[in-house]
């Protein structure tokens, strides 16, 4: 199947040095693929640069072939693609329902199918739409941060590090609702600091040092992989 | 004899712009080099005049005073009260962000007006505080005028040059890091507040000797002799336009605006009284224009702060 | 002091004030949130929406309160102006240059409105208001107008805050302005409301600071204090927090005049903002801090 998020030889960074010095890689439809690694590997940047928030020098990123290479991140988002940032990603004074609204406020017109399908996939939101986003569990915030994301009906949801400072409970409920979102026909792409755990519950995944690929492959080859794990996953 | 009395005038004006260069200087060591906002530059600047004006005078009735201590007495004085009204604002303020610092410093000048006005015993009220000694002053007109600039030019002189010292020191260094960013400066260990509270009382002390000067050049002090907003403003305008973060566009920014200032008011006190009280507020309205034009063409003023990052950031 | 007597010159002169306050407080605190700088020209924006009203009363012969509404349009827009001349080309800059460009703005509108009207004191309506007698209670009409107009005024904004798209959109930058963009949030839209609404309370302010007083070149610089202690004691971003804010600083700069001496009263809005920033920045609603 031809890829739906293609990233290829992508250079570039915030200033005038490249933090990425040429990354490629692609998400197809359906799927759930990690980007992992060492710290300072620019999995975070990597990201970054699909959403158009830094500067790329090199390279083409394309979704379902169209060129958004450099493109504002509205632009962006009406495109397909959609971006959960790891921190400050909800609305804390507003409720849980008002977020949702903000995730829509580029559509005009009924909303109610969009409403529908994120509380079905977040039963507790549901219950809890009048709640201010700000008084919510930790995993609670992380289902209104991808709601909102999902508010657009995004053909592939970036994740920047969802599971950053969440109890290992918490790590296994997000990684749940992610099946659930790609299993409603969003592809996921995520970045994450749990490798062992994300590598394990992602059909492929790519590890990134000093701004390149280093390796990559389904999630249980590079488990498998002994480089792999010697050099980022502790052994 | 016309040239007499241009002379005579244009050593009044220079004896003002080096009063002026001390509170440019005071405000470039808050603003120019740490990045405080202090809006109440009137307030320190009163408080400096009133302090040295009640402790050199001799006894008069009604009010405290008869202290008759030397000058420099008076003066030193005025530094210390300065800094000591600076002191607990800055406690409370600098901690967060300078805007706060900005509308305390606002009301720290309001409520030095206040008092001013309305407390008779201590500053006289509206009749102000008279018979100030004044260095030099039983020379004759000109040679006192030229002693008291010889006087206020070699203070400023000797500021400058000690303010020029500590900015090129680790201070000013560790200073202007701290200005461009703080987190850095925290993580390297700065006692950031400390430090920021030290800039900010040094400032304020020589905003109060600009004070002082002021008091006893004209040897005498009242509340209209202070309007807290334009004078503040003049202040900043100086800055702004010279070059914050230099202190040599500081002063320079302080004879320009002080040359234009003087000289549209004896423009418009050409015009006949109906259309010069008017004039009066579109002077101010310029010098307001000014600001937002500096800011926008020429922020970093006529003279632009000297890099010294290289060189600076390396050994910090 | 018999409960009535307090009541009759304290209480309700200091509700009455409270309730100017609250009107430019609302708008420090919504710049504040939104556009995050302390907004120095405000007061002196009040004054000028004070003068515009009364333009309205002496050369179109409107009536006083139908000036109000002519004020408030006007200075919504001036608003508007001074940001696009003087604020919006600095938004890439550190926020506190705007600060800097906001105390010269003050000073700008205040010297044009001494250049227009003068420096003596004007007022909308001549002679003396007697007030009306309820049970005791001594309260003039202009005072109550003034205190149902500021509920009124703050009830329509909280209305459109909470029920309508740019509403929630200007909440939204408030809250987290980055997610606010990615959101698709267009903001130069966000700071035109702003400023629109900013611009007409401050109007509102000033005109019933003048129509309970007098009108001068002054009344806004010397209420930029208290309307910013009103906003901090709220809490900022807290739309009802600076509404609380202000009828407190009012009431006790009323009340202050029974224990200190009455040149004084000023100064206790500056006691209020310092100790709350000693004990409590975030305010008595959970606010922010900058």
């Amino acid at each position: 199947m031809s890829p739906l998020l293609d990233m290829r030889e992508v250079r570039g960074g915030y200033g005038d040095a490249d933090i990425l010095q040429g990354v490629s890689l692609n998400v197809a439809p359906g799927e759930i693929v990690a980007i992992v690694g060492p710290n300072g590997a620019g999995k975070s940047t990597a990201m970054k640069a699909i959403f158009g928030l830094l500067h790329v020098r090199g390279g083409k990123i394309t979704i379902d072939g169209k060129d958004i290479t450099g493109l504002k991140p509205n632009l962006i988002v009406q495109a397909g693609v959609c971006y959960v940032p790891q921190v400050d990603n909800i609305f804390r004074e507003m409720t849980v329902h008002e977020n949702l609204e903000m995730g829509a406020f580029l559509r005009s017109g009924d909303q109610t199918r969009a409403y529908d399908r994120v509380y079905g996939l977040f039963p507790d939101l549901k219950e809890r739409r009048k709640t201010l986003a700000g008084n919510l569990s930790g995993g609670q915030r992380q289902m209104v941060a991808m709601g909102r994301a999902l508010m657009l009906d995004p053909k592939v949801l970036l994740l920047d590090e969802p599971t950053a400072g969440l109890s290992p409970r918490y790590m296994e409920q997000i990684f749940q609702i992610c099946r659930d979102v790609r299993d409603d026909g969003v592809a996921l792409l995520l970045v994450e600091q749990h490798a062992k755990q994300a590598l394990a519950f992602s059909d492929r995944g790519y590890v990134l040092a000093s701004g390149a690929n280093r390796h990559e492959g389904t999630g249980a080859e590079l488990l498998a992989d002994r480089e792999v794990a010697e050099m980022f996953l502790g052994g | 004899m016309e040239w007499i009395g241009l002379l005579n005038y244009a050593v009044f004006m220079a004896i003002f712009i080096c009063i002026y260069g001390l509170l440019a200087l005071g405000l470039n060591i808050q603003w120019g080099f740490t990045g405080l906002f202090n809006a109440g530059i009137a307030g320190f600047f009163a408080v400096g005049a009133y302090a040295s004006a009640i402790l050199t005078t001799p006894e008069a009735a009604g009010r405290i005073g008869g202290f008759d201590l030397p000058v420099p007495v008076g003066w030193a004085g005025a530094m210390v009260l300065a800094a000591a009204i600076a002191w607990p604002i800055g406690k409370i303020c600098l901690r967060f962000r300078s805007d706060y610092l900005a509308i305390a410093t606002i009301g720290v000048a309001e409520i030095i007006r206040l008092v001013v006005k309305s407390e008779d015993w201590l500053t006289n009220s509206a009749r102000g505080v008279t018979n100030i000694p004044r260095p030099f002053g039983d020379l004759p007109y000109v040679q006192s005028q030229l002693a008291y600039l010889a006087l206020v030019g070699g203070i400023l002189l000797v500021v400058y040059l000690l303010v020029e010292r500590q900015i090129a020191a680790p201070w000013g260094r560790m200073m202007r890091a701290i200005r461009d960013n703080e987190l850095a400066a925290r993580a390297m260990g700065k006692d950031v507040p400390f430090r920021r509270l030290e800039a900010f009382i040094f400032g304020a002390a020589l905003m109060g000797l600009g004070g002082a000067l002021f008091a006893h050049l004209n040897r005498a002090i009242t509340p209209e002799a202070i309007d807290p907003m334009v004078a503040t403003f003049l202040v900043w305008i100086m800055l702004i336009l010279g070059g914050s973060g230099n202190n040599r566009g500081a002063i320079l920014g302080v004879a320009v605006v002080w040359v234009i200032w003087s000289f549209s008011e004896i423009l418009t006190d050409q015009f006949p009284p109906e259309i010069a009280i008017k004039a009066k507020y579109i002077r101010i309205f310029l010098i307001g224009l000014m600001l937002q034009l500096v800011l926008r063409f020429r922020p970093e003023g006529i003279l632009p702060e000297p890099q010294r990052g290289v060189s600076g950031k390396k050994d910090l | 002091m018999e409960f009535l007597e307090l009541l009759n010159f304290y209480i309700i002169p200091g509700l009455v004030l409270g309730s100017i306050y609250a009107l430019g407080a609302v708008g420090i605190t919504l710049v504040f949130a939104i556009l995050r700088y302390a907004h120095l020209a405000h007061g002196d924006i009040a004054t000028l929406g004070a003068f515009v009203a009364f333009a309205a009363v002496t050369l179109l012969g409107l009536p006083v309160y139908a000036a109000l509404p002519v004020a408030m349009v006007v200075t919504a827009f001036a608003a508007v102006g001074i940001d696009k001349l003087f604020y919006d080309y600095l938004r890439e800059r550190p926020r506190i240059v705007t600060v800097m460009a906001s105390l010269g703005v003050a000073l700008m509108v205040r010297s044009l409105v001494q250049v227009i009207w003068g420096v003596d004191a004007e007022s909308y309506i001549r002679g003396i208001a007697r007030p009306e007698n309820w049970w005791g209670i001594r309260l003039k009409d202009r005072e109550i107008v003034t205190i149902l107009t500021m509920i009124g005024l703050v009830l329509a904004l909280q209305l459109f805050l909470m029920k309508t798209k740019w509403g929630k959109a200007m909440r939204a930058m408030s809250d987290n302005p980055n997610l606010a963009l990615l959101s698709g949030v267009d903001n130069g839209k966000v700071v035109f409301l702003t400023w629109l609404i900013v611009g007409g309370l401050c109007a509102a302010s000033g005109f019933f600071l003048g129509l309970n007083t007098e009108l001068k070149s002054m009344m806004g610089w010397q209420m930029l204090l208290p309307m910013f202690a009103a906003a901090i004691l709220g809490g900022v971003g807290r739309i009802e927090g600076a509404v609380l804010g202000g009828l407190i600083v009012g009431v006790a700069e009323e009340v202050s005049v029974i224990f200190i001496p009455s040149e004084y009263k000023a100064a206790m809005a500056f006691v209020i903002l310092l100790l709350m920033l000693l004990l409590r920045p975030t305010g008595l609603l959970r606010g922010k801090v900058l």
